[in-house]
């Protein structure tokens, strides 16, 4: 589905030179559910960015579901993000003046699809979340866990290929986070790839592996069986992490 | 997109109501100022016969006395001698031609409620109608045999006829002027050019406002030793009485020639160089000057119609406008400034840099549409008062179709280049950094 290989990253201002990420080596499957934790600094979210499609790289390789990214242009990364990526915030991301419909539809928009599919997709999403009731309801009148939700929903419309979550449940309360990662899971359990970055061991044990990274590089890669595809076994505690 | 991008603009005027409505009016200003003070120049300035005003031709002959004379001077006055006038004619110059001059007179109406009035009108030739295309709402001009004869024949304005005679068509009916009885043959529809181009130099009234109310043979008024209403210019001794006056070298008659095609001009010009040679044999046309011609554009041009204040006003008034232009960039990156993290989220949503160029160029254009739509509001408000200043302005300070398509296509094009700048600071938002940062 995605992998990285040797890749590097290197932020450069007039004085010095950081490398955020080197010699970066990661593999995700198909249907795998990956957390990534590391410490603040270690370049989780200059590799999440980077799999996103939001940053370039300075050198390596990342193909992405067979497509080879490195030195396309802004453009194509866009259309490309369109296409295969789905993107969960901290922070939601919701346009605040859009109510919930309009907030899904804003990726489908750009992917020129018709208004029956859109339509379609949109009420499918925000069912699936459990906000198909509150279409015409603005962000400001959800909770946060309800608006992450929206954020899943916008993320699920276009039928990622890769769902890519930064800290989904970094500004929610413990319910409401749980709720919110048992969503994460169904969805993974219906097929579709997660790569979730985290500050949380306890969610990061609870995916199918996790991924260390410290100083830029991937520290270890741990697998965890059973998978996570049993919803029950989701809510096991972690059978092992590389601390 | 753009019905979406259309909608989005739309809805975003709610965003900032502060800032929008400042924008909205500041576009509606500059706008205004520009529209009001150039539809007074697109009057003032517009062809009021684009057809054939090429054809139509002013020709001018220096009949000023040497004495005093610089050579290369303007002349001292832009009309003509009887004598001339009436040389011209004779000799059938160009393909048509007509002498116009301003007369006054008391008319009395065949109705005794009426009272005896005074009314201003033109001595012209009977080729005056054919030649500026007067349309006529019943009768006709006359010819050339009551032009010989002086027939004492009349054309009303439409305005003057329904004043005196209703709704009738007054064709054969007679009013007494002058102490004479003149037949009435037809009457002018609604015939307001703007300016009145075929009569600039006069003495009442201007050249923008007011209306000719009857037209008699220019024969006519001659016999009837009706003297001219408007400007005379005499440099020269003249002999006692009506005579004296019509053999001197007084200027006061306006003289147009029309021909045949705009080629014809040249041979025209020959034309009047060599009568004036043949005049020169005769004593007159002492200054040497060649014949002048103009066509009606260059004659309004020459006689100054629009005056240097009014082109002035327009380029004010569009310096004012690219005032408000900077204050709406200044105002548009304060209002899309804010909007970065939406930008970022659209990016990673999968909209290009073209995609967020176009969604905020369009907001541009619709607060630029609501500009010009308030813009043409504040622009019908401040004519109206521009009219109030005076009689001429009242009749020019009318907007037109283009003008109003113009007032809302110069503020949707104003916000679109005051757009600009600020669409592309929204474009260069990296999205990386607005998403951590939220």
């Amino acid at each position: 589905m995605m992998r990285m290989q040797n890749l590097s990253k290197i932020y450069r201002t007039h004085m010095i030179e950081t490398h955020a990420l080197r010699g970066f080596d990661i593999h995700v499957r198909e249907g795998e559910f990956v957390t990534v934790t590391g410490p603040s600094g270690s370049g989780k979210t200059t590799f999440l960015n980077i799999a996103g499609l939001l940053e370039t790289f300075n050198g390596g390789e990342y193909v992405l579901d067979g497509v080879d990214v490195k030195g396309m242009s802004d453009d194509a990364r866009s259309r490309l993000r369109n296409e295969k990526l789905g993107f969960i915030f901290q922070g939601f991301n919701l346009i605040p003046d859009l109510n919930l419909y309009d907030n899904v539809d804003v990726p489908l928009r750009y992917r020129g699809l018709s208004s029956a599919d859109r339509d379609k997709r949109i009420k499918d999403a925000l069912a699936q979340v459990g906000l198909g009731s509150r279409i015409k309801h603005y962000p400001a009148e959800l909770s946060g866990g309800q608006q992450q939700r929206v954020a899943i929903a916008r993320a699920l419309a276009g039928s990622p290929k890769l769902l890519l979550a930064d800290e989904p449940t970094g500004n929610l309360d413990t319910q409401m986070a749980r709720s919110v990662m048992e969503l994460l899971e169904e969805i993974n359990a219906s097929g579709t790839t997660i790569l979730m970055v985290t500050h949380d061991p306890e969610l990061a044990v609870r995916a199918q592996r996790n991924v260390h990274i410290i100083d830029g590089q991937v520290s270890d890669l741990v697998k965890k069986m059973p998978s996570l595809f049993d919803v029950k076994a989701a809510h096991a505690p972690a059978a092992a992490t590389v601390a | 997109m753009f019905h979406y991008y259309f909608l989005l603009g739309v809805r975003n005027l709610r965003r900032n109501p502060v800032l929008t409505a400042l924008m909205v009016l500041t576009l509606a200003i500059g706008v205004a100022a520009s529209v009001s003070t150039l539809t007074i120049l697109h009057v003032m300035s517009g062809d009021p016969i684009p057809q054939k005003s090429q054809r139509l031709l002013v020709p001018l002959l220096d009949n000023g006395p040497a004495r005093g004379y610089v050579a290369g001077a303007k002349p001292t006055d832009n009309q003509m001698s009887y004598r001339d006038a009436i040389n011209l004619t004779l000799a059938k110059t160009g393909e048509h031609r007509t002498p116009v001059y301003g007369m006054a007179a008391a008319i009395e109406a065949p109705r005794p409620d009426l009272p005896v009035e005074e009314v201003n009108g033109l001595a012209v030739g009977n080729e005056y109608f054919a030649m500026f295309e007067t349309p006529f709402l019943y009768g006709s001009a006359w010819g050339e045999a009551e032009d010989r004869n002086g027939a004492k024949v009349a054309i009303l304005s439409r305005t003057k006829s329904e004043k005196i005679f209703g709704k009738e068509n007054p064709v054969g009916r007679r009013v007494r002027m002058a102490s004479q009885e003149f037949q009435i043959i037809g009457v002018l529809d609604n015939w307001n050019p703007l300016p009145r181009y075929t009569h600039l130099i006069n003495g009442n009234g201007g050249s923008l406002s007011g209306q000719d109310e009857i037209f008699i043979p220019f024969s006519a008024a001659i016999n009837l030793q009706l003297g001219p209403n408007g400007n005379v210019t005499c440099l020269a001794e003249t002999n006692p009485g009506f005579q004296g006056f019509l053999d001197s070298e007084c200027t006061w008659v306006q003289y147009w020639i029309e021909t045949k095609s705009i080629s014809d001009r040249a041979a025209l010009k020959d034309n009047l160089d060599a009568y004036m040679s043949e005049q020169r044999k005769l004593g007159r046309f002492q200054r040497q000057q060649p014949a002048q011609l103009f066509n009606v554009m260059e004659w309004m041009n020459y006689l100054a119609v629009v005056s240097n204040d009014t082109r002035l006003s327009v380029w004010l008034s569009f310096g004012f406008l690219l005032l408000c232009l900077v204050n709406t960039v200044g105002l548009l990156l304060a209002k899309f400034s804010v909007r970065a993290p939406e930008v970022g989220v659209r990016r990673a949503l999968g909209a290009t840099q073209g995609d967020i160029f176009r969604q905020f160029l369009t907001e541009a254009g619709v607060i630029g549409l609501a500009g010009g739509l308030a813009g043409l509001l504040l622009a019908l408000g401040s004519l109206a008062l521009i009219a109030q200043q005076s009689k001429d302005l009242s009749v020019v300070a009318h907007m037109d179709w283009p003008m109003l398509a113009l007032t809302v296509l110069l503020a949707l094009a104003a916000s679109l280049l005051a757009g600009l700048l600020p669409t592309w600071r929204a474009c260069q938002v990296t999205p990386a950094i607005q998403l951590k940062s939220q």
